[in-house]
């Protein structure tokens, strides 16, 4: 019997592993898709990825939408941080991750700037849409929109009434003033030891903290050419950081938020009633944490509270999420059908639990849509209803010339040097002084 | 004449496959590394153009990245001390054979099987100032307020207690590694030993310890390489602050939040540099085969 002996010269073997190499390397190393390849007009028949930092809606109202158009939807769920880095490496690698995901707020001008989206105007119709969603503003630079909101969070102070009734405190304050007076007098009264909730981690939450205090103070952050706004010690962003730390210091806030963030703040500390109001709290959470007894002791206490300000009630300022589409999508179009749907006011309406227990959507907090919110204050569904749509009309953006390109970099600055404030390590000067001179580099182009 | 020989090849087209894998996923990013960070790969900030030492120029002007290497010289030093020291005291507890070892193991493997992060979420719940369960022994007990802010204030504390969270977590991998080193050792060693009158102390001095080498050098390489490129533990427990960030939190900020690849290109090599480095180092001077 003979064996067969696989016969392969050393100039064919070279040949052969030099080309499964190639193959390999460019498996491993490839799989890019060019830069906005466009992708393909198709819509009935599509599968698209949708990924949010969420769990899905109702399998119901996707299957609705999937009869309707012919889209499937593949939805994925991915941490917020973690969707952000795979929104940055995937568009920097020109590869496909998904077909419609997250845009926020605060790289609004960093996305339009790097061209990672394709400007929803071109699919939707935005300019129709601008009277019913005060928060498009927030995704719009230099004309074009780089995604729709479908959430309309936007910054508000809670109280927790009781607590401040337990006080004595039967006018809830208006001025930023009569608001410290009054947190004062649950420290002495002893309703809270520490009442007010500042979340001092040196995360994103004692960024948008510390904007939303600067507008109660009377001011912006930036100037239209992104100078800062808040360098001398007159100045709203200078006053409302000392206020901040200052309350810090004085034990108005629990020394242990020195570590806590904005989300743990809610649920560890207001929801348990361990403080009496949080100044910048996020619209919704009344409905969707502190009136949930299943995570809250003070289901029914705490209202939202329009924002004191220097002389009155103060502007809210919003951070809503978007939703749009990368340039490597595989289906645009499709993706842009989605988008229409899922932000409609319609599809907000079931969200919100209008049209049925079973269309509702627990991860969702607040229409981005005025007419929704409206009608939904209407029913009573929802909890301060009548204010938050008073309060929605009036929010404006954090930035009103849009994020700036490097609001990242600035924001690392806000938060570390304020938290080092809070903590002692730096005097507030010094923090402000930190966070001007990042701002001005980064403006500046250095 | 002698005649050539004449080269088989299929051994080389086996292992082509992996080899190439290899190179593709490891090498060829390495290098691509490597020499990106002589470039300015900036998002923000294009195009992608030669510039040298500018990059390590940059992160050596950057007090953030400075601060953040110093925390990590300290996770180095703490964390690779205290989990070779736990780990060969564990290794050696578990090197006799007693009811329950088998248990006991799989315990002691559960923090080293759990995701940093995890970790990290269970331990902010233990020290966290407000509700945190440390705080609350401590009340119960009356042996102090129970509100002691642990994390954040004090930077030498916070990143102590960083640097333990992660020995909790990487201490078990040591043990495994230095108890498989202990399990090559013959019996009749100790046995010899203590017929020459050695105690248990000398024993372990004289017999455990210098054929367990090649074992602690390994545990050791995997702490450096650990400690080195902590994340997940800093990032949860005390976020972005400076009190207790890492170098390889700086690279993720530089490169994710900042966009600018290419220092984060730099940083990721230094990185790696001084893990190879301090690799090197420890295979050179505790490594050695033992011959049994």
């Amino acid at each position: 019997m003979t064996t067969r002996r696989l016969s392969t010269t050393p100039t064919r073997t070279a040949v052969i592993a030099a080309l499964s190499g190639a193959a390999l390397l460019l498996a491993a190393c490839g799989g890019g898709s060019g830069s906005g390849s466009g992708g393909s007009s198709k819509t009935r028949g599509a599968s698209i990825t949708v990924a949010l930092a969420s769990d899905p809606p109702p399998a119901s109202t996707l299957a609705a939408f999937t009869k309707q158009t012919g889209i499937k939807v593949k939805w994925v769920n991915i941490d917020w941080d973690s969707l952000q880095t795979k929104i940055s490496a995937a568009a920097t690698a020109k590869t496909y991750f998904a077909d419609a995901t997250d845009v926020d707020w605060s790289r609004v001008g960093q996305l339009q700037k790097l061209g990672w989206f394709y400007p929803m105007e071109d699919y939707v119709n935005t300019a129709s849409l601008k009277s019913d969603m005060p928060q498009l503003a927030s995704f719009t630079v230099n004309g074009h929109v780089v995604g729709i909101p479908y959430d309309a969070s936007y910054m508000v102070t809670t109280v927790n009434k009781k607590m401040f009734g337990q006080a004595g405190i039967k006018t809830m304050p208006t001025t930023i003033n009569q608001y410290t007076s009054d947190l004062k007098q649950l420290q002495a009264k002893g309703i809270a030891k520490h009442p007010l909730n500042i979340p001092f981690a040196a995360a994103e939450g004692l960024s948008t903290y510390w904007y939303e205090t600067t507008n109660a103070f009377g001011g912006g952050v930036l100037d239209s050419n992104d100078k800062p706004l808040f360098s001398t010690p007159g100045s709203p962003g200078y006053k409302a950081a000392q206020w901040m730390v200052s309350a810090m210091r004085s034990g108005l806030v629990p020394p242990g938020n020195i570590n806590v963030t904005d989300s743990q703040g809610e649920s560890t500390l207001m929801a348990k009633g361990l403080v009496a109001s949080t100044f910048s709290d996020y619209s919704g959470l009344v409905g969707a944490l502190y009136n949930d007894k299943s995570q809250s002791t003070v289901a029914g206490d705490v209202v939202y509270l329009p924002t004191p300000g220097v002389n009155g009630t103060a502007a809210n300022l919003s951070n809503p999420d978007g939703i749009g589409i990368p340039k490597q999508a595989k289906y645009p179009k499709a993706a842009a059908e989605f988008i229409k749907w899922f932000t409609s006011a319609n599809t907000q309406e079931q969200f919100s639990g209008l049209q049925g227990a079973g269309k509702a959507w627990s991860a969702f907090t607040l229409a981005s849509h005025l007419s929704a919110v409206q009608k939904l204050a209407t029913s009573g569904g929802l909890a301060g209803g009548q204010q938050l749509a008073q309060l929605l009309k009036t929010s404006k953006p954090v930035f009103p010339h849009g994020a700036p390109i490097w609001y990242p970099k600035f924001s690392n600055a806000v938060y570390t040097n304020l938290h080092a404030a809070a903590t002692g390590s730096l005097s507030v000067d010094q923090a402000i002084k930190a966070i001007s001179n990042a701002a001005k580099s980064l403006s500046s182009g250095s | 004449m002698q005649r050539r020989r004449r080269l088989d090849p299929l051994p080389y087209l086996l292992v082509a496959p992996v080899a190439i894998f290899i190179v593709g996923l490891a090498l060829v990013p390495a290098v691509f590394t490597i020499v990106q960070s002589f470039y300015t790969v900036d998002e923000l900030d294009p195009p992608t153009r030669l510039s040298g030492f500018h990059n390590f120029i940059q992160l050596w002007h950057n007090s953030s990245v400075l601060t953040s290497a110093a925390n990590t010289g300290f996770y180095v030093l703490v964390g690779v001390a205290l989990s070779t020291v736990l780990g060969i005291g564990m290794a050696v507890t578990l090197q006799r054979s007693f009811r329950g070892r088998s248990v006991v193991i799989a315990i002691l493997i559960l923090p080293w099987a759990l995701p940093g992060v995890v970790e990290g979420i269970l331990w902010t719940g233990i020290f966290d100032p407000n509700v945190g369960l440390l705080n609350n022994l401590v009340a119960t007990l009356h042996l102090g307020s129970g509100n002691a802010v642990l994390l954040g204030h004090n930077r030498l504390l916070t990143i102590t207690l960083i640097e333990l969270v992660q020995v909790w977590q990487i201490t078990p991998l040591s043990a495994l590694l230095i108890l498989a080193a202990l399990q090559l050792i013959p019996g009749e060693l100790y046995e010899a030993a203590e017929i020459d009158g050695a105690g248990p102390w000398r024993s372990f001095a004289s017999v455990t310890l210098p054929l367990a080498r090649a074992g602690i050098a390994v545990a050791v390489v995997q702490a450096v390489i650990a400690t080195l490129n902590v994340f997940d533990q800093p990032y949860v427990l005390n976020g972005a602050a400076l009190t207790g960030s890492s170098v390889t939190e700086q690279t993720y900020f530089i490169s994710f939040q900042n966009l600018n690849f290419g220092q984060g290109y730099a940083l990721s090599l230094l990185i790696t540099v001084v893990t190879l480095v301090i690799s090197l180092g420890v295979v050179r001077f505790i490594y050695k085969k033992v011959e049994l």
